[in-house]
């Protein structure tokens, strides 16, 4: 009884940790109503130092156009490795994805960005159409796009 | 035990010697009676009747063909990115290059190694951003 306890107490401290690194947020971005086909989105990171951290979501799910996504192609060789599980449909004209996700806390307030490549067909490649800074003043804060986005928000 | 063990190893590695070549060999008399004998019907009251269960024209390739020499030349290959598609590609791209998201599966290389795992089938990337591991949720409105 005494072991089960103490492991028990041990997996819960090991486990709050974790959690507290954590913080739920919510990125929605809002497309213009462009007239045309689904846009594929790549939502990813960059380190302080401008490097290529991570990928957050991928809306569109032919690798094979992937590489319309310039910016984020030109980070990862269009690794799909890096958008295994995070990879869902495009996203049409006039709607708005929602992406609701726990990123860990020390990427706020430390120099991480937050950049959005968009593309379209038969229209021009957006790359980094939209590039935040990941801040907790930041945060319910509106960024307009340059092309198919609308506008960009992220909640905590 | 163990001469059990080399006795059978040696047996059988015999047998993949002396065995498998002959078994390659349509072309060969079997049983001492020729193939053609065979085929233009022949007498074949004394020939085993395994000598008929085949007419698929093996082109002698043996008993390699066991060891999984599958080099069929049918295999349709629809994942495959060939370069002679490129041109229907090129037009497949101005037509659907960016589906909407009602469509989006219609692509039949779901078992492609360049196609990404959709959310939900499998964890997401062990790339540091996702705090607890948690899979993103999604919503389109």
């Amino acid at each position: 009884m005494k072991s089960v306890l103490a492991t028990l107490a041990l997996t819960t401290a090991l486990t709050l940790p974790g959690l507290a690194m954590a913080r739920p947020v919510t990125l929605t971005t809002q497309l213009k109503n462009y007239g045309g086909d689904g846009a594929y989105l790549a939502v990813y990171v960059t380190d302080p130092q401008g490097a290529y951290a991570g990928s957050l979501w991928m809306a569109g799910r032919k690798s094979k156009y992937y590489k319309h996504l310039t910016d984020w192609y030109r980070f990862t060789g269009g690794d799909t490795a890096q958008i295994n599980g995070i990879t869902g449909a495009s996203v049409g004209a006039g709607r708005s994805l929602k992406i609701s996700l726990d990123l860990a806390d020390a990427l706020f307030d430390a120099g991480y960005t937050l950049h959005i490549d968009a593309a379209v067909e038969d229209r021009r490649d957006s790359p980094n159409e939209i590039s935040v800074p990941l801040t907790s003043d930041g945060a319910g804060t509106a960024v307009k796009g340059r092309g198919y986005i609308a506008n960009f928000t992220y909640d905590m | 035990m163990k001469k059990t063990l080399t006795l059978l190893a040696a047996s059988t590695a015999l047998s993949a010697t002396f065995g498998l070549p002959a078994w390659s060999g349509p072309s060969a008399p079997l049983y001492g009676i020729p193939l053609d004998a065979v085929s233009a019907g022949a007498d074949t009251s004394n020939t085993p009747s395994l000598m008929f269960v085949s007419d698929d024209d093996d082109e002698g390739r043996g008993w390699l063909r066991w060891l999984g020499d599958d080099d069929d030349d049918d295999d349709d290959d629809e994942c495959e990115d060939d370069d002679e598609d490129e041109d229907e590609d090129e037009e497949d791209r101005r037509k659907n290059k960016y589906d909407d998201d009602d469509d989006d599966d219609d692509d039949d290389c779901s078992g492609s190694i360049d196609t990404p795992a959709p959310a939900g089938t499998v964890a997401p990337p062990q790339n540091g951003l996702f705090g607890t591991g948690t899979p993103p949720q999604v919503q389109v409105n």
